[in-house]
């Protein structure tokens, strides 16, 4: 066994291993490096779609994975996020007429200040109440969305936002284009990951990995534990909020699906898949669960059997996700 | 509004109760004695209603269906101890939560394959359907059925617990595991029956709410959610909890349909909320 | 007698029906070594919870140069000057030793900041090393936390609670779990670290407390039955009569 906290989450001290040198020049190249790679996927990847999706459900899951991987909070109640930020986003350009800078802004901040209420009555709880009490309120969120069908189209969704064209310092982009569609749509990811790895790097960051070490010790130490999860809990739901009103833009659709809690689950399925406290980790998970679902779903319509099953082998034989498992390959 | 309605309202309330009672108290001693909180518990509620419609049209009986999907569904639930859950004891306490929320999908898709994706009605007993007088108004005799299946198996539950050198172990241990082993009780078989018997619990909630609803694949979602809500109500792991919260949440859901019908799932999350913010163990929980 | 700098005064703690702490009046000058001795289930480690505000007391009063720490949530204590370390190993296991003793550190200066890069705090982590090296684990810095020896991980403990400056160290049990060896060792440490600080412990190895302490409090069934030098506390009848039989105590 190796460190569960792998060395690209923990730049620090890196052990003195043959192979450090190099995980230390990729840990602090690794925004650039995550960017190149996304700028290649559209022409790598069978399809397009599946390339922006990439982009969508890896800030997700990287999003999440602040609170998950870092934080070591096991929250199934991310698609309050997820879905606020694409609501938002949708309701502010179709029935308020704002332009979509200024609905991309409200979405991240909706989500942001919803993280803070769910964030701020479900870490009142300890341990695995957590889990309950997120699922819980999310699915209250969900309810809400239902219901308000005036605001949100309850059932059928919401539409009538399509965003055709982006106007950028007097240059317009044809949105529609799946290529520009993606590009645009990659620099808000290329965003989130530089925020997340400077968050990462902070002080913060390292306030964080220790509560998920040892809470007890950490709040020995002097860190109002309570204040710092809410915090990470708050940035976490901004970043998934982000993926929210970037799905918003890219379908011109919100499904109520997005509050659903399969959606959280989704989420849950894609850090472990790719592995948790590893930056790259939910990136990879985002990908290899929707490569899975592209793959299974052609053969059957029950895919998510599969899906399933195979995330029961993860978490009893590979708990460290297919990344964190190739790093402590690596490195050894 | 007159107080009749309010009054067949409140039984109502307590029937929808009774179920989640007996759901979330499945739940809730799997976690006292395991520390697992089985998400996969809303899964095997379904399954238990489809196990029970299936085995009451193979024998043409709802009452062979009662009996046995349970106790099948309850044997299932100890091999998925045995062959999953077992492997996770030492590591971190999301690591069972996250496999059976795993197994939760697995199940659900199962069903789906086998039953179909659309809900089948399950047909309720010919010898409880229609409606008694209770006095103050009439009451489906079906739900009066489970108000009572409920407190037996409630009583006997409580009767296993605090009379039997069994119901002694299981409480025992859910206090501190260790000092089993010192007696030298073997803990993984008590393990292994009490997973059986809350999972077997889930089931029998399952079928009992059949002839109340559609039986669909998706059914165990709610109840997944609901059962959450009342065992953070209740205190998780206090049995007594889940019963208190479980009628509470029953009733509170039921009134509110009265008044504000869009409003009834969203007041019990109010409720949960609210509780969260005076005691955050919960109504029964332990404290620190 | 210089004043106090830290005076416990009727201090009680119940859980429900169990008096784990009952009525305890004690203050503490700075700069002297006091263990707290007792027999299994004494209240000591209540003791320590209430003073390290993990618990808040039931009844009584805590204060500490003169402020009334009743209340105060447990993360201040350390910002206000008292530190702790824990019966059973608590350090930061999958972190490397050194980031055990800066992100402690940090504690004390950078708590939020989610902007600037960790590793420009660079006194942090000078720091961290000097206190590494007081406690003789300079040697181990990058190895990860986990993988060091229990008597190495009690050092580090020590070096983590160390790092705040504390002007009160509260040590529970620090030899816990050692052999002969590693125990010589941290009495060597300790000694060296009581020249500085006001020092409360609370131990079970008597030749080491008759040793080391300036002065012992012998708590019984949650109530302080002695209060003295360690010659009085060896001489004291009712000490004598509670642990008659004790094994464990003169062990």
């Amino acid at each position: 066994m190796t460190t569960k906290s792998v060395p690209l989450a923990t730049p620090v001290v890196p052990a003195k291993r043959p192979s450090s040198n190099l995980i230390a020049t990729i840990t602090s190249w690794r925004v650039l490096l995550s960017i190149a790679i996304l700028c290649l996927l559209p022409w790598v990847l069978p399809s397009k779609a599946l390339a922006v999706n990439v982009l969508i459900y890896g800030v997700l899951a990287m999003g999440y994975n602040l609170l998950f991987g870092y934080t070591g909070l096991l929250s199934f109640g991310h698609a309050a996020f997820f879905g606020a930020g694409a609501y938002i986003t949708g309701i502010a350009i179709g029935q308020f007429g704002v332009p979509w800078y200024g609905a991309v802004l409200l979405g991240v901040v909706g989500g942001g200040v919803l993280a803070f209420v769910i964030g701020g009555l479900s870490i009142r709880t300890r341990g695995i109440y957590f889990s309950m009490v997120t699922l819980a309120l999310a699915q209250l969120v969900y309810h809400v969305g239902l219901q308000a069908s005036s605001w949100t189209g309850g059932e059928n969704g919401l539409r009538g936002f399509t965003v055709a064209k982006i106007d950028l310092f007097g240059v317009s982009i044809n949105f529609l284009d799946p290529v520009n569609k993606y590009y645009i749509l990659m620099v808000f990811a290329a965003l989130a990951l530089w925020f997340v790895s400077r968050v990462l790097n902070s002080p913060f960051g390292a306030a964080i990995e220790a509560i998920r070490e040892n809470e007890t010790r950490a709040r020995a130490c002097g860190y109002d534990v309570e204040r710092t999860k809410l915090l990470s809990f708050v940035l976490s739901g901004l970043i998934c909020a982000l993926a929210g009103t970037m799905s918003a833009l890219h379908l011109a659709f919100v499904p109520l699906d997005v509050l659903h809690y399969q959606t959280s689950g989704m989420i849950v399925m894609m850090t472990l898949l790719g592995g948790a406290s590893s930056f790259f980790g939910p990136f990879v998970g985002a990908f290899a669960f929707l490569l899975m679902e592209d793959v299974f779903s052609l053969w059957t319509s029950h895919w998510q059997i599969i899906v399933g099953s195979i995330f029961i082998l993860f978490v009893l034989f590979l708990p460290k996700g297919i990344w964190g498992t190739f790093l402590a390959k690596v490195i050894r | 509004m007159d107080a009749e309605l309010i009054l067949i309202q409140l039984f109502s309330g307590v029937a929808l109760g009774a179920i989640l009672v007996i759901t979330a108290l499945g739940l809730s001693i799997i976690f006292g004695m395991l520390g697992v909180v089985n998400f996969a518990h809303g899964a095997l509620f379904m399954v238990g209603a489809y196990g029970g419609l299936w085995v009451a049209s193979l024998t043409g009986s709802f009452w062979w269906g009662l009996l046995v999907a349970p106790i099948m569904i309850g044997l299932f639930g100890m091999i998925i101890e045995w062959l999953l859950v077992r492997p996770l004891y030492g590591r971190s306490v999301d690591d069972p939560l996250l496999l059976t929320f795993g197994l939760s999908y697995v199940l659900v898709e199962a069903v789906r394959i086998v039953f179909g994706n659309d809900g089948i009605p399950f047909p309720t007993p010919s010898q409880l359907t229609g409606v008694a007088n209770l006095g103050i108004g009439y009451f489906p005799i079906y739900r009066l059925f489970v108000i009572v299946v409920v407190a037996v198996v409630l009583l006997l539950l409580w009767l296993a617990l605090e009379k039997t050198k069994f119901g002694l172990i299981v409480r025992a241990g859910a206090r501190d595991p260790t000092i089993m082993r010192v007696l030298g009780v073997n803990i993984s078989k008590v393990w292994l029956l009490v997973f059986g018997v809350g999972v077997g619990l889930a089931a029998l909630g399952g079928v009992l709410a059949g002839p109340m609803r559609t039986v669909n694949p998706e059914m165990g979602s709610l109840v997944l959610i609901e059962a959450f809500v009342v065992t953070v109500i209740g205190g998780l792991g206090s049995l007594l909890g889940s019963v208190v919260a479980g009628l509470l949440v029953g009733i509170a859901i039921s009134m509110t349909a009265l008044f504000a019908p869009e409003l009834g799932t969203i007041v019990m999350f109010a409720l949960m909320a609210l509780i969260l913010l005076v005691r955050p163990r919960g109504l029964f929980g332990k404290t620190a | 007698m210089s004043a106090p700098l830290l005076a416990v005064e009727n201090v009680g703690r119940r859980f429900g029906g169990f008096v784990a702490l009952a009525d305890v009046t004690a203050q503490f000058e700075p700069g002297k070594v006091t263990s707290i001795i007792g027999p299994n289930g004494a209240g000591k480690s209540t003791f320590f919870n209430v003073l390290s505000g993990v618990l808040t007391p039931s009844s009584g009063s805590i204060r500490f140069k003169g402020m009334d720490l009743v209340g105060t949530r447990q993360h201040r204590f350390v910002h206000l000057g008292i530190a702790r370390s824990y019966q059973i190993t608590n350090i930061f296991p999958e972190l490397s030793v050194h980031e055990n003793v800066r992100v402690a550190a940090q504690a004390g200066r950078s708590r939020y900041n989610i902007w600037t890069n960790r590793n420009r705090f660079r006194e942090l982590s000078e720091r961290a090393d000097a206190a590494l090296d007081s406690v003789g684990l300079a040697a181990k810095r990058d190895e990860t936390a986990k993988f060091l020896a229990h008597g190495q991980q009690r050092a580090l403990e020590i070096a983590i609670a160390l790092i705040s400056d504390p002007e009160v160290l509260l040590l529970d049990e620090p030899t816990a779990g050692m052999g002969p060896e590693e125990t010589k060792e941290m009495v060597a440490l300790l000694e060296k670290l009581a020249r500085e600080r006001t020092i409360l412990l609370v131990e079970h190895k008597m030749k080491m407390i008759l040793g080391l302490s300036d002065r012992i409090l012998v708590l019984h069934h949650g109530r302080l039955i002695a209060d003295g030098s360690p010659r009085d506390i060896q001489t004291d009848p009712e000490v004598r009569r509670v642990y008659l039989g004790q094994n464990d105590g003169y062990a």
